[in-house]
């Protein structure tokens, strides 16, 4: 981490000797490896090592970004004189400025302060990757009944980031994030008809890591499949799986960062404070839970983040505020994003998947988006799903080529559900979902 | 090769360094792009960027498998280490000597019209382009609120070298302008976004291409607010000439990418000779058009670009293939070997992917023959599933059919279907095929610049999402 430090020092440094008069300079560097089967044989192997340095830079009431990864002396100096030469011929905005040290993060000392690496990860020798690859590959390995195994792509992936953030006022902050991740994807071939299926798995210590369900769970999800086919179109229940839920989550996010209430972009233009959705939806920030995938103590730039409520009992509690937008919009500045988001459990904690198919009774339970988009400025979407029809709370057909259509305020407004099932390998905590009086086209 | 600050006698041991293991094929793909971006928000271009990257990737095959190693450095020794690493897809120890003689190709394509080179000019001289969208924007209308415009250009510097002996070079031209708008009107708030991208030189941010921005961008706005969901279901649906060529993209593209098929997955992969669709039809994909964001002089294996017949006359006549797909199937790779950087290893991804106009008459003629169904012209996005052939694409703007007229505008649907149904459900192909210039990029593993275009064509069904 030495060296990296001393790097965006004289980073710093050379583009104050340009003419910057401000200056915030993030280095990233990342090592990772990964080795790929398919069809239980080893099918790639790769070793990636990147590193590269970005620059916010101000100079005469401009700005401008920045980015290089030719990182010796002579190169960096000619790159800056160029970058402060285009900033200086940008229109002035007066907005742009670096963050105020009191926001800043002054915790980030070593970058290990959240417990994200693997004292082992350097002893991972080229073996032993093929190895937990080969083992976690199920080609030929499972019982086959009424379909055919056609192909099996798996990858096990192991990486370390790096960030270090240092400005010209003195910011200093490190992280360093270790991952370990196995995916695996299966076509399954069942009278004459292909199906597919996914499932991974990630942690921050190797040992943390779940390789060997996954296949066999995508096995079992693309068998699940056999025979779907759409239904009638219909207004009904929807619930969501948790592993695909944030489909339905990220817009409402995305509609809070102020760089598109400031455009008027967003569905959630002129809501804070309002209650908006229904009471059952409260989004909670929880960025700093050690040895989570995501954690991170700062956001990029450098300002500390916070546990805090972004949705309270459907009420907007904060909008994604970084310092360039706060002076735009004339309001506090916040973070920039949520770090680490969790959708609460409502009506009560502890339910699961099986409990909320069971208090909806019927409708169709989502286990796959296939594409769809929405539209930001009006909330309203339109997406592929695929996944099956319940009765009575139990899975009665399985469904696809179908689509579900509405608006996101609506839908939230009609939340009947959130588990308490959501996986702590992914960024965001989302649980299962229940929403009533949906359509769906078939 | 001073660029790289390589010789011919280190090029050479690199690839033996790669195929010290036993590898059957080894190349080397270096890359220096630099890239530029200029923003107008708020009226004022008051934000920018200059990025930098530089690197050389090395691939060693064994048979089909992949062995791939990186390095942001060309220093010998660096790249010593990333021929090492990827050799280790192999596991033997030979050896090998490397290409006895360096062969320099030139290409016979000359993809990239350019006068003026992106990296001499300065980028001042694009601000009163970007104002001018602006202003124009809003002198036209007068619900318009918000306007973003964004220029950016890459040029890419590519030299490639194989096992073979061959030495490519490519110099790669990439120009974009997209403007975001945002419109009010009684309390409703509806944006729109448009782009042109081409493979040229900075001479593309000329008036013409304001015009054309700034139309696309008027077009259909009193549509956009009268907009409604239409009735969901199975219908008929009419796709407008240009940007519809999102259906070929999902819905075959896709599938008849040669890696997909090599494994097994492709609901098309049993399909080669077999007719997928009506006799007259003709699907292209095409590394070769002047000027199109998907072309290329060559490919990132370092076979030329090449116009490549997916379907003739209705049958399945061509996968689109890289070197490895190409070798497994016993044929010609056809230029499709593309990658995001020199970060990645190259896969088969599409280019300007197209059906060739056919002879039903108009766009109106295919309209007048719908009693039922939806008329779809701008689109955002789409998605495949590629054993299942499931596809989607988001419609951002149409119309409703009734007794073969257009009546009630709708937008923000998405549409569903299956490939080779959809494909066989192709019952009318109008002569008006357009290319649509948009900044299309497609997100397979990497992220690449291509194009679509289509003719209007009728889909006698397709499932259309709605309330």
């Amino acid at each position: 981490m030495e060296d990296s430090i001393r790097l965006v020092q004289d980073a710093i440094g050379y583009a104050l000797e340009a003419g910057a008069r401000k200056v915030r300079v993030t280095l990233n560097r990342s090592v990772e490896n990964l080795v790929a089967t398919l069809n239980g044989e080893i099918d790639k192997v790769t070793h990636c090592e990147d590193r590269s340095l970005s620059f916010a830079i101000f100079a005469d009431g401009r700005y401008g970004s920045f980015s290089t990864d030719k990182l010796d002396t002579r190169s960096l100096k000619t790159f800056l004189e160029k970058a402060v030469g285009i900033v200086k011929m940008m229109a002035p905005d007066e907005c742009r400025n670096l963050p105020s040290p009191e926001r800043c993060c002054t915790s980030a000392t070593t970058g290990n302060e959240l417990d994200l690496t693997d004292a082992t990860f350097e002893d991972i020798s080229p073996e032993m990757r093929r190895r937990i690859a080969l083992d976690a590959a199920i080609f030929g390995k499972v019982g086959e009944e009424g379909f055919k195994l056609i192909s099996e792509e798996g990858e096990y992936s192991d990486s370390r980031y790096q960030t270090v953030i240092m400005d010209s006022q003195g910011l200093k902050c490190l992280h360093t994030e270790d991952n370990f991740d196995y995916g695996v994807e299966v076509t399954i071939e069942a009278d004459g008809d292909k199906y597919s299926g996914w499932w991974w798995n990630s942690s921050s210590r190797l040992l943390g890591l779940n390789a060997a369900e996954c296949g066999r769970e995508a096995v079992r999800r693309a068998a699940s499949q056999i025979g779907s086919s759409p239904i009638k179109s219909v207004r009904t229940n929807m619930v969501i799986d948790s592993d695909v839920a944030s489909k339905v989550v990220s817009p409402i996010l995305n509609a809070l960062n102020a760089y598109s209430i400031q455009q008027n972009n967003s569905f959630l233009n002129d809501s804070l404070g309002k209650a908006i959705f229904g009471e059952g939806l409260t989004i909670i920030d929880l960025p700093h839970i050690p040895g989570q995938t995501c954690s991170k103590l700062f956001d990029s730039e450098g300002v500390a983040t916070y546990e805090a409520p972004i949705i309270e009992k459907g009420v907007v509690r904060q909008y994604f505020v970084n310092s360039y937008m706060s002076a735009k919009l004339g309001i506090a500045p916040t973070v920039e994003d949520a770090t680490r988001p969790k959708v609460m459990p409502w009506p009560e904690k502890g339910l699961t998947r099986q409990d909320i198919l069971a208090r909806c009774s019927e409708g169709i339970l989502v286990t796959e988006f296939n594409g769809g988009n929405s539209n930001s400025s009006t909330g309203d979407f339109s997406y592929g799903v695929e996944g099956f029809e319940f009765r009575n709370g139990r899975i009665v057909r399985p469904v696809s080529g179908m689509l579900v259509t509405g608006n996101f305020i609506t839908l939230w407004n009609r939340l009947i559900a959130a588990g308490d099932d959501a996986r702590p390998c992914m960024s965001k905590l989302i649980p299962t979902l229940a929403f009533a009086d949906v359509d769906f086209s078939g | 090769m001073d660029r790289f600050g390589i010789n011919g006698t280190q090029l050479r041991a690199l690839v033996a360094e790669g195929l010290g293991r036993g590898g059957s094929w080894c190349d080397l793909y270096f890359e220096d792009t630099v890239y530029c971006d200029l923003l107008l928000r708020d009226s004022e271009v008051s934000s920018g960027g200059y990025h930098q990257d530089y690197g050389c990737g090395i691939r060693v095959l064994a048979g089909e498998k992949t062995g791939y190693a990186y390095s942001e450095s060309t220093d010998f020794t660096s790249l010593i280490q990333a021929a090492r690493a990827a050799s280790a897809i192999a596991s033997g120890e030979v050896s090998v000597s490397g290409p006895a003689a360096i062969r320099q190709l030139s290409s016979p394509n000359d993809c990239y019209p350019q006068i003026s080179d992106w990296r001499q000019t300065e980028a001042s001289s694009f601000v009163p382009m970007l104002k001018r969208i602006e202003e124009d924007i809003r002198r036209a209308d007068t619900r318009v609120h918000k306007v973003m415009a964004m220029l950016s250009w890459s040029v890419s510097e590519v030299m490639m070298f194989n096992s073979l002996g061959e030495l490519t070079r490519d110099s790669r031209p990439l120009g974009s302008v997209s403007v975001s708008t945002v419109f009010k009107s009684g309390g409703r708030i509806e944006n729109k976004r448009v782009s042109r991208s081409f493979r040229c030189g900075a001479e593309m941010a000329a008036d013409s291409l304001v015009d054309q921005l700034v139309s696309s961008t008027l077009k259909g706005v009193d549509e956009m607010f009268e907009a409604k969901r239409p009735k969901g279901g199975s219908m008929s649906v009419v796709m407008g000439a240009g940007a519809s060529g999102i259906l070929l993209h999902e819905a075959m593209g896709h599938a008849f990418e040669a890696d997909f098929n090599r494994k097994g997955q492709s609901v098309f992969a049993d399909k080669m000779g077999r007719r997928i669709c009506a006799k007259g039809i003709n699907i292209i994909d095409d590394g070769t058009i002047r000027g199109n964001r998907g072309s290329c002089n060559y490919d990132d294996e370092g076979v030329p670009g090449q116009k490549t017949y997916m379907v003739t006359d209705g049958v399945l006549t061509s996968f689109l293939h890289d070197r490895i797909s190409a070798s497994y199937f016993g044929t010609a790779p056809t230029g499709n070997g593309r990658r995001e950087s020199f970060r990645y290893n190259p896969i088969p991804r599409m280019r300007a992917t197209y059906m060739e106009s056919g002879t039903d008459g108009s766009v109106e003629d295919l309209i007048a023959g719908v009693s039922k169904g939806v008329y779809v012209d701008q689109f955002a996005n789409g998605q495949v599933k590629i054993g299942e052939g499931d596809f989607t694409f988001y419609v951002k703007s149409g119309f409703l059919i009734e007794n073969g007229r257009l009546t009630m505008p709708v937008k923000d649907i998405n549409i569903i279907g299956n490939g080779p149904q959809a494909l066989a459900d192709i019952t009318a192909v109008a002569s008006d095929l357009i290319i649509d210039d948009s900044t299309w990029t497609c997100g397979k593993e990497q992220s690449v610049p291509v194009s679509c275009g289509m003719p209007s064509v009728l889909v006698k069904r397709l499932t259309v999402g709605g309330e």
